[in-house]
């Protein structure tokens, strides 16, 4: 088996199954505008040596000029090896003037003259009309993947393809492998880039839908949560965690299992969020560090609310990473909540809140895959995760979540306004705990300086609602 | 003493190729390039006629002109007084390829002759015994799949007949190959390098330093 052939990011790589098999032919198909030359070039100056260099070869689409021009501009773009390991030439000209035998015959001289590593062909697709009938152009192909498979070289075709044009174009059915770059649009306008691994011969991959971005670094990945049943067995220790509110502690059978996951539901200003404070702030001071993942409040907002009770978000253990759910990638943002919580070494997560993290998913059902993919994740680490989720219901809530989370969850926490003695109270209940027991009693708590103070469940004559 | 200089036409003759032809590898090469006089005609010196005389010997031993010219270019340009006069076929190391697959004959053909070797090429099995009786080659490198699998008994043949074998394969082919009685094996598509490198390995020293050692 051929070596694999590194993109650069290690991301791309694991969907790949290490890589893309050295030595094929590949397919990166995408409209206009969807990173199809970024990603090809990122492939080129990766791999790219003055021994083996890339020659990145622009047909009769976008002008070498131009390439080379928005080219410059992205970190990746090593000036001083152009000209010496990455090559850039037009081929325009040649198949303007010779047609596809002139082509055929540039890339033989190119292979004896400098022996390249890669050969990038950018567009593939513009070939096209240069055939006059459909077999001339399969004749062309036969005889491009006999001259490619003949050299040990990586290469990349690059199309203005559509998914609708695979079954009928032959380039299809000569590749190794067919990269996608696209976008899909969501409820309100919403725009996603999407890539997606089509095909790929000799290796498994990363199947679905995987988020992607263009930046100055090139294209970022961001591969959809999904592992796998994972049967191997895992120890979690078995000394229970506070929740940071001694009452609640005792509903909850003396704390949180580590590793468990929490729900917390209840309408808006019912105290979901504080609810998470507590966790993350008797971690941090008992020696687990906790990352608060919001989408919620910004750094100043959620300091002022912190220091209401006594708290700082400067105190160790404490981490805060807070993103807008305006144009909120689900998978860009769960990747680097894992890897805050690796190099913060955190034991704790707040996520607040969950339905801010549904808006930015594209589908329901792969929205509860990425919960319960984290959920176990974090689980087998030995981190606990508390998640809030708010309610429509200001009074008698008839649903705990819309996504059914509850379900997947270890642990449900209900906080509910209630109505009784012609006032509002707020009421705390422990709806479920796995593998331990609980006080399913509905007790009635404030919020004061000092943040959580659980009282005695409601009597029976309170007539609440 | 003033350098001879020779007309088109001269080397035409001397050459036994056509005016015309000169010309077109002159303007689509350019590697060939006569001065010209005042009145602008074409002035070659000794050294384009033996530059032409090694693009000739090149084309008659199949190669298509435009890979001879690069295989001058590439030549002039590692060493412009490298003499490419040639020693003759005598005295050169011969190489055969038995390669079913043309663009892989065509390359490894391409890089040997480089290095200085004379090649011979056959796409099938009975074509590569023929060419192997005729030419007698040091040695042969064998495609295992040529003609539906007929590459080990090719490396046997060959090995048999004193010349030094290195198989090939798409394969992962090594173990079957040395059973067969190749002296080497590499699996296809062949790094050029790696081929160059084995191929010295097998004959002892590169064909241009055998070459010098070999003339008088």
């Amino acid at each position: 088996m051929s070596d694999r052939v590194s993109s650069g990011s290690e991301r791309l790589n694991d969907m790949l199954g290490g890589g893309l098999p050295g030595n094929g032919i590949n397919l990166i198909i995408g409209l206009p505008g969807s990173g199809k030359t970024i990603l090809a070039q990122q492939y080129a100056f990766h791999n790219a040596t003055p021994e083996r260099p890339a020659i990145y070869l622009s047909t009769v689409s976008e002008p070498l000029e131009k390439i080379l021009r928005y080219g410059q501009t992205l970190s990746f773009f090593d000036q001083r090896a152009v000209g010496t390991a990455v090559y850039y030439e037009d081929l325009g000209g040649t198949v303007n003037d010779e047609g596809l035998p002139g082509v055929l015959e540039r890339i033989s001289g190119f292979l004896k003259e400098r022996r390249p590593g890669m050969i990038i062909i950018d567009s593939f697709k513009a070939l096209h009309p240069y055939a006059r009938r459909d077999e001339d152009f399969r004749r062309f192909l036969h005889e491009l993947a006999g001259r490619l498979s003949a050299f040990p070289v990586t290469s990349f075709w690059v199309g203005e393809y559509g998914h609708d044009e695979i079954p009928g174009s032959a380039e299809f059915a000569v590749a190794d492998s067919i990269l996608s770059l696209s976008v899909e649009r969501a409820a309100g306008g919403r725009e996603y880039r999407v890539f997606q691994v089509l095909k790929l011969r000799g290796s498994g991959f990363l199947t679905g839908k995987h988020a992607y971005r263009l930046s100055d670094d090139g294209v970022q990945f961001f591969p959809r949560l999904a592992d796998p049943v994972d049967q191997a067995p895992y120890v979690l220790e078995n000394i229970k965690i506070s929740s940071g509110i001694r009452i609640l502690d005792e509903m909850l059978g003396q704390g949180y299992w580590p590793g468990a996951s929490t729900l917390v539901a209840g309408p808006s200003g019912s105290g979901k969020t504080l609810m998470g404070l507590h966790f993350i702030f008797e971690g941090a001071r008992s020696g687990e560090p906790g990352v608060i993942a919001t989408l919620q409040e910004n750094a100043a907002q959620l300091e002022r609310i912190v220091n209401g009770f006594g708290w700082s978000l400067d105190e160790d253990g404490i981490e805060l990473m807070y993103r807008t759910p305006v144009d909120l990638y689900l998978d860009e943002w769960v990747h680097e909540l894992l890897e805050r919580v690796e190099a913060t070494g955190a034991r704790r997560i707040v996520i607040d809140s969950l339905g801010d993290l549904r808006v930015a998913s594209t589908d329901e059902t792969r929205f509860r895959e990425y919960v319960y993919s984290l959920l176990q994740r974090c689980s087998r680490q030995g981190v606990s995760v508390m998640m809030t989720q708010e309610v429509g219901d200001l009074f008698g809530v008839t649903r705990l979540s819309e996504f059914g989370i509850s379900h997947i969850s270890d642990n449900v926490v209900l906080l509910q306004f209630l109505r009784g003695e012609s006032r509002v109270k707020r009421g705390i209940t422990v709806m479920k705990t796995r593998a331990s027991a609980h006080d399913a009693q509905i007790r009635e708590f404030e919020i004061t300086a000092d943040g959580f103070v659980v009282g005695d469940h409601f009597a029976a004559d309170q007539d609440l609602v | 003493m003033t350098a001879a200089i020779y007309s088109i036409g001269a080397v035409a003759r001397m050459l036994g190729v056509p005016t015309a032809t000169l010309r077109t590898w002159e303007e689509r090469y350019g590697v060939v390039m006569p001065d010209r006089s005042p009145g602008g005609h074409r002035l070659y010196t000794r050294d384009h006629v033996e530059q032409l005389r090694f693009v000739l010997r090149s084309i008659e031993g199949g190669m298509q002109p435009a890979d001879a010219h690069r295989l001058l270019t590439d030549r002039l340009s590692n060493d412009p007084d490298r003499d490419i006069s040639g020693g003759g076929s005598e005295t050169r190391l011969v190489i055969m390829l038995a390669e079913r697959d043309p663009h892989a004959a065509e390359l490894a053909e391409y890089f040997l002759r480089t290095e200085g070797y004379e090649t011979f090429l056959a796409l099938e099995a009975r074509e590569a015994e023929a060419v192997f009786e005729e030419r007698s080659p040091h040695l042969a490198v064998v495609d295992l799949l040529i003609s539906g699998g007929a590459g080990p008994d090719l490396c046997r043949t060959f090995r048999e007949r004193g010349a030094l074998v290195l198989a090939i394969s798409p394969l992962e082919s090594r173990d079957e190959a040395l059973e067969y009685g190749a002296d080497a094996f590499l699996q296809k598509p062949l790094d050029p390098l790696q081929l160059v490198s084995t191929v010295k390995d097998l004959l002892g020293q590169s064909a241009f330093l055998r070459t010098e050692v070999l003339l008088p």
